[in-house]
């Protein structure tokens, strides 16, 4: 009982934090700007970033330095959320910090990849430095793969990149690894949440993650299927597949082409009908957003709606940085509202 | 007590007296202008004249010299004040500025370095540890070093880098860390590349800054000091110039203000074969003195005509009102202007505002202070504010003593009622609660009976039969729910049977099919025709008429229940007022004897304060959800006659 009151707590935190994020209006104005300081200063007026933005000066601040204040605005929201009523204290809770670091590992072998020096500490969140299990900065000592997976010892990564194969120049397969890295992270929090929260509660969360499986392996296969041409087979072994998954999706990779994917996907996913192949991405998106905003508003566990929530900031930070990049390269307006990810 | 009868009025001249006829209008205060033509459908060959104003651009010009000049802009009569056109305001704006344009250029170049030293003084107090000084550092050889400041987070990256720099932090912040980096000259290229990756925000120190760091800012709050003197050297001559023009950019700006506001009326204007056309209304009392001001012009054509004349045209509304309820009006015009063929409810809500005042907030001694304190307001901040709470102070007063309370002292009036030998007064409240509760309810019965004749007024007035007859608010709404309340009352109260058969069927059941079949009803009324949609073009069939008029009847239901409910809150605070009172008694009989005089007078001021603002916010909640709901339609358009408006365009 008590357990549910502070859950509810953080529910209506969130709630009110939510109320605060950018609207159409908010984005339909920003797109009257005509540059990245017009924008920040835009910024710095609005409830949702004025904290973030107090000490920045729009007219000299670098844009992507702009990009990670926004960035780093969302994870300490998602930091204070944890810390409200002591949540972080169960695993589940370190999704976020988890998802980062898996990007901040991608994100070293593709520096090791294309052998560009310097480039993983660059672009490392330094925000995201104090909050991780793993030595982030030691990693960047890593030369090459084999060093890589020697830092790594001790930590979940470990066994999962040791059992991807080496090539011959040194390289690893950037895809694989990405795969089974997000393979083991949604297995990960779909235990953590299983064994941590009551039936009713894991079984939303579960159902959300899944439902989030779902869409990142619908993208990547129209992807496939659309640029690269894969076949079915291949599609397949390019999935995440988490076990108890449904099957529902074999159907979608066997389609044809492009066209008919879309057309399984208004039939079976779609609320509403995604007219062109080339806005596929973008309906899906919106889609995926109505369902977490759903989520925020109707459900009352805190893990469902923090992590409906945490998405929502991701949807809202790549719709400023979509602005900022249309604006800097002189996009029109329209085309860049019309993929804008609103609902 | 009703709307002020209007004229519509057109001025048809030739172009050259189009100036001075705009003026007359202006200064006839008695003017509401409309466009000549609303759409280019009706224009008749009608162009309008969208000439430029001119006198924009010299209204900021001479705001410029105003604040420039530190003068207050406000309204000053101009009568003598001689230029007109443009060109000779446009030369006054040049000799002015001319008169202390050589000191304004001083005063600014000298605020500007106090500025830009300013900007240094910032940046050097973030780099306070730094002892050596700037321009030593600076002029190495071959160390190059940067000053800035980088973002917070990025600090622990720094030792990873196998470049070769040295970074020294001076102040961490939030956000930033305020610091230098050095590093070889011929590495300067990668190590600048290295910290623009991580946003390091480099500063140029201005070359005035010398020395270390305390020593630069000894050195600029000395220089800042004395372009300070500069500056109120130049602000003390300009302060003579500017005594000396006040007079004149004051005339001047309000002439400019009329001449503007003049010439803006040009675009209502209309133009065809060099005459101009001007169209608008006039109140028909102020018809003699407009027509008298209109005189002595060579071509001039006034014509009038009735209101309605023009069906582009909506006639503007202004509500005639009395002495006593003049106040009201903002309450009113709070919630919509009627129509010009509405009702005024001015009168009706003044008396019922001011009951319900009375009887929600009746206490003898509080009453007076709200006079006293209406006669203050309405003398230093708003007449009409002040108006109504002297006559709601007034109601309050004789409900006071009606209830025979004063400053919460309920038994003092009491040997002043035994001497009368009225046995029924005092109201003692605690004592006849149902009474008050059930006459509040009563007095809400009657309150929307009465609403409802009024609309029935307006629906005749207006030939609107569906309102009128068979509305929930007309004849038939009427009928239904002044027998229903008859019904309840006789037979729950007085024990009569009179809910009979014929009363059931002939005043309940046949109003409220009335009330159902109200738009197929007034339709065949008023055209002779049988249509089940106000619409021509909708098809509604009878099933869609029998589901959407379920639901509006159950709609009506609720809220002939609710509204008459709602007034149950009149004696609810009777109630609440007498019970807040009863507690300062009781706080104040606790009290020392020397603190119960502080207790009577704060308990009072607190009750009165609360009370009072509860009390009037709920009534007119009253009035407007409960009472206009059932008649005002508030789509009048206000009567706005022409005239210059006195305002600062920078403002």
């Amino acid at each position: 009982m008590l357990d549910g009151l502070s859950s509810n707590a953080t529910v209506s935190k969130i709630r009110a934090i939510h109320g605060k994020m950018l609207t159409k209006d908010n984005y339909h104005e920003m797109l009257t700007k005509r540059s990245v300081p017009e924008i920040a200063e835009y910024l710095s007026t609005t409830p949702r970033f004025k904290d973030i933005m107090k000490d920045i000066d729009p007219n000299t601040v670098h844009r992507g330095f702009l990009e990670t204040l926004l960035e780093k605005e969302n994870f300490d929201t998602y930091i204070r959320l944890c810390q409200f009523q002591q949540l972080d204290k169960v695993p589940f809770f370190d999704f976020l910090i988890e998802k980062i670091e898996i990007n901040c590992i991608l994100m070293l072998i593709n520096s090791i990849n294309t052998g560009v020096d310097r480039s993983y500490l660059d672009d490392l969140p330094g925000y995201i430095i104090n909050h991780t299990k793993l030595d982030l900065l030691e990693l960047s000592k890593a030369n090459d793969f084999n060093e890589l997976t020697r830092l790594l010892h001790g930590t979940a990564y470990h066994k999962v990149l040791l059992r991807v194969p080496l090539s011959d120049d040194g390289t690893v397969d950037y895809t694989e690894c990405e795969r089974r890295l997000r393979t083991q992270y949604y297995t990960n929090i779909i235990r953590e949440a299983e064994e941590a929260f009551p039936d009713s509660q894991s079984d939303e969360v579960v159902r959300m993650v899944k439902a989030d499986i779902d869409f990142l392996n619908q993208i990547n296969a129209f992807r496939m299927k659309a640029y690269f041409n894969y076949s079915a087979q291949e599609i397949k072994k390019h999935q995440i597949k988490i076990s108890n998954i449904a099957k529902k999706l074999d159907s979608y990779y066997e389609l044809e082409t492009p066209e008919q994917m879309l057309e399984w996907l208004n039939r079976y996913e779609a609320q509403s009908d995604i007219t062109d192949v080339s806005i596929l991405e973008v309906g899906m998106q919106r889609e995926k957003f109505r369902r977490l905003k759903h989520y925020i508003y109707r459900s009352f566990n805190a893990p469902v709606v923090l992590y409906a929530f945490t998405q929502l900031c991701d949807f809202e930070t790549a719709n400023i940085f979509h602005i900022i990049e249309g604006i800097r390269y002189g996009v029109d307006p329209t085309f860049i509202e019309n993929n804008i990810l609103i609902c | 007590m009703s709307i002020e009868k209007m004229e519509l009025v057109t001025l048809v001249g030739k172009m050259n007296e189009l100036d001075l006829c705009l003026d007359r209008c202006c200064e006839s205060g008695c003017f509401h202008i409309e466009p000549a033509f609303s759409s280019v459908g009706t224009a008749n060959g009608l162009t309008l004249l969208n000439e430029k104003n001119g006198y924009s651009a010299l209204l900021k010009e001479f705001e410029r010299l105003a604040s420039e000049l530190g003068i207050t802009l406000g309204e000053t009569d101009y009568s003598d004040y001689a230029p007109r056109t443009p060109e000779e305001f446009a030369q006054r704006a040049e000799e002015i500025n001319h008169s202390f344009e050589q000191l304004n250029m001083q005063r600014k170049e000298a605020a500007q370095k106090i500025s830009e030293m300013n900007g240094a003084v910032v940046q050097i107090n973030h780099l306070k540890g730094m002892n050596s000084d700037f321009k030593e550092i600076f002029s190495c050889k071959y160390v190059a070093s940067r000053i800035g400041r980088l973002p917070t987070d990025n600090l622990e990256k720094l030792d990873y880098y196998d470049e070769n720099f040295f970074f020294i932090p001076f102040e961490t912040q939030d956000l930033f860390c305020w610091g230098m980096y050095f590093c070889p000259d011929d590495e300067k290229a990668i190590i600048d590349d290295l910290f623009r990756s991580m946003y390091f925000e480099r500063i140029t120190l201005p070359d005035f800054v010398e020395g270390d760091a305390d020593m630069a800012l000894r050195k600029l709050t000395q220089d800042i000091a004395s372009q300070q003197q500069i500056v109120d050297s130049c602000t003390k001559q300009i302060e003579v110039i500017s005594q000396q023009a006040k007079q004149e950019i004051l005339k001047a700006y309000s002439k400019l203000c009329y001449l503007h506001a003049t010439f803006e009326l040009r675009k209502k204007v209309g133009f065809m074969s060099g005459k101009f056309y001007i169209k608008g209304f006039v109140p028909k009392r102020d018809k003699k003195r407009f027509n008298e001001l209109m005189q002595g012009f060579e071509s001039l054509v006034v014509s009038y005509m009735p209101p309605d004349a023009d069906a582009n045209c909506t006639p503007p509304t202004i509500l005639k009102n009395s002495w006593f309820t003049r106040p009201f009006r903002m309450l009113v015009e709070m919630y919509g202007l009627p129509n010009y063929n509405g009702f005024n409810p001015t009168a009706f809500v003044a008396v019922t505002y001011t009951l319900l005042f009375g009887i929600m907030f009746g206490d003898l001694g509080q009453g007076f202070l709200v006079v006293l304190l209406g006669l203050i307001v309405g003398k230093k901040l708003n007449k009409d504010a002040g108006g109504m709470m002297i006559r709601c102070g007034l109601s309050s007063m004789v409900f006071g003593t009606l209830y025979g309370s004063v400053f919460g002292y309920e038994d003092l009036l009491d040997p002043l009622f035994e001497q009368l030998g009225t046995d029924f007064l005092p109201l003692k409240i605690f004592k006849q609660t149902n009474f008050i509760l059930i006459t509040a309810v009563a007095i809400g019965v009657a309150l929307i009976i009465l609403s409802m004749m009024i609309n029935i007024y307006i629906g005749f007035k207006q030939r609107d039969y569906e309102k009128a007859i068979f509305g929930c608010n007309g004849i038939a709404g009427l009928v239904f729910y002044s027998s229903l309340a008859v019904g309840l009352v006789g037979t729950l109260m007085f024990d009569m049977k009179i809910m009979s058969a014929p009363f059931i069927i002939f005043l309940i059941v046949i109003p409220l099919v009335c009330i159902f079949c109200r738009v197929p009803f007034s339709i065949a009324v008023k055209y002779k025709k049988f249509r089940l949609s106000a619409d021509e073009d909708e098809k509604m069939t009878i099933g869609g008429f029998i589901v959407e008029n379920f639901f509006e009847m159950f709609e009506f239901m609720l809220s002939y229940i609710s509204n008459t409910m709602s007034f149950l809150r009149v004696g609810g605070f009777v109630l609440s007022h007498a019970g807040m009172m009863l507690v300062v008694m009781t706080l104040m009989e606790g009290a020392s004897a020397a603190a119960q005089p502080i207790v009577l007078v704060i308990g009072n001021a607190f009750v009165m304060a609360m009370e009072g603002m509860i009390v009037a916010i709920q009534i007119i909640r009253l009035e407007f959800y409960e009472i206009f709901s059932r008649f005002n339609e508030s789509d009048g358009v206000p009567f706005e006659p022409v005239g210059a408006k006195f305002s600062v365009q920078g403002e």
